[in-house]
């Protein structure tokens, strides 16, 4: 089926949308991505006119119904089957509202925390299904507000990223460290990492300025660490400290529901983790026992007793991260998840997706054209059964100058529409 | 330097497209021309000079094949000359066609390279100038030619007056074109005969000589009907071809004519750029700023009651009052006396000739109401493409508010003004 995936202008759900459009394609979807950061920089732009603040807020909304008239219009041409929005996705509800009178399901992926991003109230009931990274209180709001399709959907890895390195040795004491931690400087964080400065201790991400105690253990000055070199460090690390973020400082260990990303990530990469407890990991990982995949920690006094054991030990650590590793891989990726959220879409909708009548491409062409197609097939990626419309987007969506095979395609699709499927 | 030329289009765009060949083949280099593969022997008579890309795509031919025989038939015609333009390393080609088809061959190309219709990465793009020419052809009472809209793609084309021969007879009698590609354009067999007639029995160098019809088979039955129309001592005279000419033999009897009696047609064209007089009969759809013969010396009896130009999409709710001027014998009396109060209300005669920028036309009786908003029009087009239009005379602000947008300006673009020239403001 055919899957637009809109991204966030910015922010974290940015990379999980872009693992999703991977994980998609991964399972034989045809798909396209929205951009949306490409829009942002002009966005951002209006913000340094000096303008009144409502002509400002006029400009930005002006602007942002550009963005949504965009998507509106990729969708017109991509005719997608779905149209799969991450968290903060700039559709705006006119935008949502014009999907629904088309007959385009959309569905959004809230890979946020939902007591901190609240504008989900607003915009929830205008998906057709809503995928959520928390469930109980979460849940029940969302059916309070007549959203009948919300499930939960936890995040996850993408393996084709989050892998086992083997790293050169200067890779290895840039980003290698017996403790570090990967992530953003929020206020739990900053007294947490206080009592871990005696280890060989790395912090590395944005947001840590202004701590004197913690300073001398930021790496890159605080710079923005690229998903690549995340995991670097996660396979450089020995102890890869996970604490999900609060804000606030008062309960360093919050207990929190959702299991977040890097938790998925370092066990992709069959990296050790010792991450604080949640109340959604024990469905997702087993966490106690002699067959834990997950290390896991209570409350911050046990965590240093905890890092100085499993450095004396490698042994269990590599051990538990090969489980947790291997549980990942089977049930927590990305290609997983996006299974999981088709098959609730498919129950929930009676004949979707609407089959498309395309034979495949290469039918009914003599031979020798056919193994030309054929060809063209395999070069882009795509089964032998491909329908030809299917083809033709595929190779459109190719960058630079196309091969005379390319571009035939491309004009037989147009000649068609306009000499074919008028009459 | 090796410039391609796609034009897509049908025989008398491939006609138009001769100023912008001309001048190209005038400038050396190697010049190559892509093209619907039903033209290419005109192609081959017209620029002997060119190297010829035909490929498939009009849908004449292929419409009745199934579906799968038509995709085999297409790919088959056009993935050899498809690879074969690929391999061609062209630094600069014109894709003229504001088509689906034209978009996607410019796939083949470097878009850096690509003039007019461009396919940047799966993203279609339209040039500066023909976005502009978008904008203007809601004006199309002012319009431009288009031979010189696709002309002007290059910073200097050749003369407008040196792309065709100036209009002569020939000796070789009237032509008559039955009809264009859209029958509300043409004459119906009556009113075409009372033309004919009175250019017969008024035009001295007309006297006695053949009369030949052209046409497609389909316009066989129409001719017969033109000739029933004619008086006995006409109809005697005629030679009708339709239906049995090649593009030589069209190229052939054309060239040899005295005068073309014509609709907006490709044999127009044709007559045009072989230097044959034309009389063409514009209505409906056509007007001649957009599409009048090219070249000095020919001319147009153009229809131009209130409602026109029309969409011949769209059924007409008024009868085809633009017909009605060309059915009343005052007409007659004018072709003979050529006195300007003889010339029936709704038609403007105009007279072909050329300017810095093109082909003008000028009206010899009738009321022009556009002359001085056109004249306007050519000189903002003019200063547009740094072709004239003295900026000492009054500025033409309505154009300019109306027919530039911002985004032309705020973004570099390959067909501004300066970078077509190769020059910078700074």
């Amino acid at each position: 089926m055919r899957v637009l995936v809109v991204l966030p202008l910015y922010g974290g759900s940015l990379p999980v949308g872009r693992y999703c459009a991977g994980a998609l394609r991964e399972l034989g979807h045809q798909v396209e991505v929205f951009e949306a950061p490409d829009f942002y920089d002009s966005y951002r732009a209006l913000k340094s006119l000096k303008v009144t603040s409502d002509r400002l807020q006029y400009l930005e909304n002006s602007y942002l119904q550009v963005v949504g008239q965009a998507i509106l219009a990729k969708v017109e041409t991509f005719e997608p089957d779905l149209v799969l929005a991450m968290a903060q996705a700039p559709l705006s509800i006119q935008a949502l509202k014009r999907l629904k009178r088309d007959g385009v399901p959309t569905a959004m992926w809230f890979v946020e925390d939902y007591r901190l991003f609240t504008y989900w109230q607003a915009y929830a009931q205008h998906y057709d299904f809503f995928a959520v990274i928390q469930k109980d209180e979460f849940l029940a709001q969302l059916q309070q507000l007549g959203v009948e399709k919300s499930l939960y959907l936890p995040l996850a890895a993408h393996p084709e990223v989050h892998k086992r390195l083997e790293l050169l040795s200067a890779e290895r004491r840039k980003f290698g460290s017996d403790v570090s931690f990967m992530g953003a400087g929020y206020p739990n964080r900053r007294m947490a990492f206080r009592d871990l400065v005696r280890f060989d201790f790395k912090i590395w991400g944005t947001d840590w300025d202004g701590d004197a105690i913690l300073a001398p253990y930021v790496q890159m000055d605080g710079a923005r660490v690229s998903s690549e070199d995340c995991v670097r460090i996660f396979n450089a690390t020995k102890v890869n400290i996970n604490l999900h973020s609060s804000i606030q400082a008062r309960e360093l260990v919050t207990g929190g529901d959702f299991v977040n990303p890097r938790t998925f990530e370092v066990a992709a990469c069959g990296a050790f983790q010792l991450v604080d407890r949640r109340g959604l990991m024990a469905e997702l990982f087993v966490t106690d026992g002699p067959e834990a995949e997950l290390a896991v920690f209570d409350d911050m006094a046990e965590l240093p007793g905890r890092i100085e054991h499993f450095l004396a030990h490698p042994e269990e650590r590599v051990a538990m991260a090969k489980r947790g590793q291997a549980r990942v891989l089977a049930e927590h990726t990305y290609a997983a998840r996006m299974r999981t959220l088709l098959d609730f879409i498919a129950t929930r909708k009676p004949g979707w997706p609407k089959p498309r009548v395309s034979a495949a491409a290469s039918q009914g062409l003599p031979p020798e054209l056919a193994t030309e197609i054929d060809a063209l097939l395999e070069r882009l990626g795509l089964p032998a059964d491909t329908g030809f419309e299917d083809l033709v987007w595929a190779v459109r969506s190719q960058q630079g100058k196309l091969g005379g095979l390319d571009a035939a395609v491309l004009f037989l699709d147009e000649w068609r529409k306009l000499y074919v499927r008028k009459g | 330097m090796r410039t391609l030329v796609i034009q897509l289009a049908r025989f008398g765009d491939l006609v138009q497209t001769k100023r912008l060949l001309r001048s190209l083949i005038a400038g050396g280099g190697e010049v190559h021309l892509c093209l619907d593969r039903s033209l290419a022997e005109l192609a081959r008579l017209l620029y002997p000079e060119a190297v010829l890309h035909p490929v498939c795509a009009h849908g004449t031919g292929l419409g009745k094949l199934p579906p799968q025989e038509q995709a085999a038939a297409l790919l088959a015609a056009n993935i050899p000359a498809f690879r074969q333009l690929s391999a061609l390393d062209f630094g600069r080609v014109y894709n003229l066609n504001f088509s689906p088809l034209n978009f996607r061959m410019a796939a083949l190309f470097d878009p850096d390279c690509v003039r007019g219709h461009v396919w940047r990465s799966g993203q279609e793009e339209v040039g500066q100038w023909a976005r502009l020419a978008m904008r203007w052809s809601s004006m199309r009472r002012l319009g431009l030619n288009i031979a010189d809209f696709w002309a002007w793609h290059l910073p200097r084309p050749m003369p407008a007056e040196d792309v065709n021969p100036a209009a002569q007879g020939r000796g070789g009698g009237l032509g008559v074109v039955m009809a264009g590609r859209e029958s509300r354009r043409s004459l119906p067999p009556r009113e075409l005969a009372a033309l004919t007639t009175a250019l017969l029995e008024t035009w001295p160098e007309l006297a006695g000589k053949p009369v030949t019809l052209f046409g497609t088979a389909g316009e066989a039955k129409a001719a017969h009907q033109l000739v029933r129309e004619l008086p006995a001592k006409h109809a005697g005279a005629v030679r009708n071809l339709c239906g049995g000419t090649d593009w030589a033999t069209l190229a052939a009897e054309t060239g040899g004519l005295d005068l073309l009696l014509t609709p907006d047609t490709g044999t127009m064209h044709l007559a045009a750029a072989l230097g044959v007089p034309v009389m063409a009969t514009f209505l409906s759809s056509a007007w001649c700023t957009e599409t009048g013969p090219y070249g000095q010396g020919h001319r147009v009896l153009q229809a131009v009651t209130d409602c026109l130009p029309c969409l011949e999409s769209q059924p007409c709710d008024f009868g085809v009052a633009c017909l009605r001027p060309f059915a009343q014998g005052l007409l007659t009396r004018y072709l003979a006396t050529g006195a300007a109060k003889h010339l029936p209300e709704g038609l403007i005669d105009f007279a072909s000739g050329t300017d810095g920028l093109g082909v003008s036309y000028d009206a010899r009786a009738g009321e022009d109401t556009s002359a001085g908003a056109r004249a306007r029009f050519r000189t903002f087009l003019a200063r547009h493409l740094c072709a004239g239009g003295a900026w000492q005379d009054e500025p033409v602000r309505e154009f300019a508010e109306r027919l530039y947008a911002e985004r032309d300006w705020l973004v570099p673009d390959a067909e501004s003004s300066a970078l077509r020239l190769g020059v910078s403001a700074l």
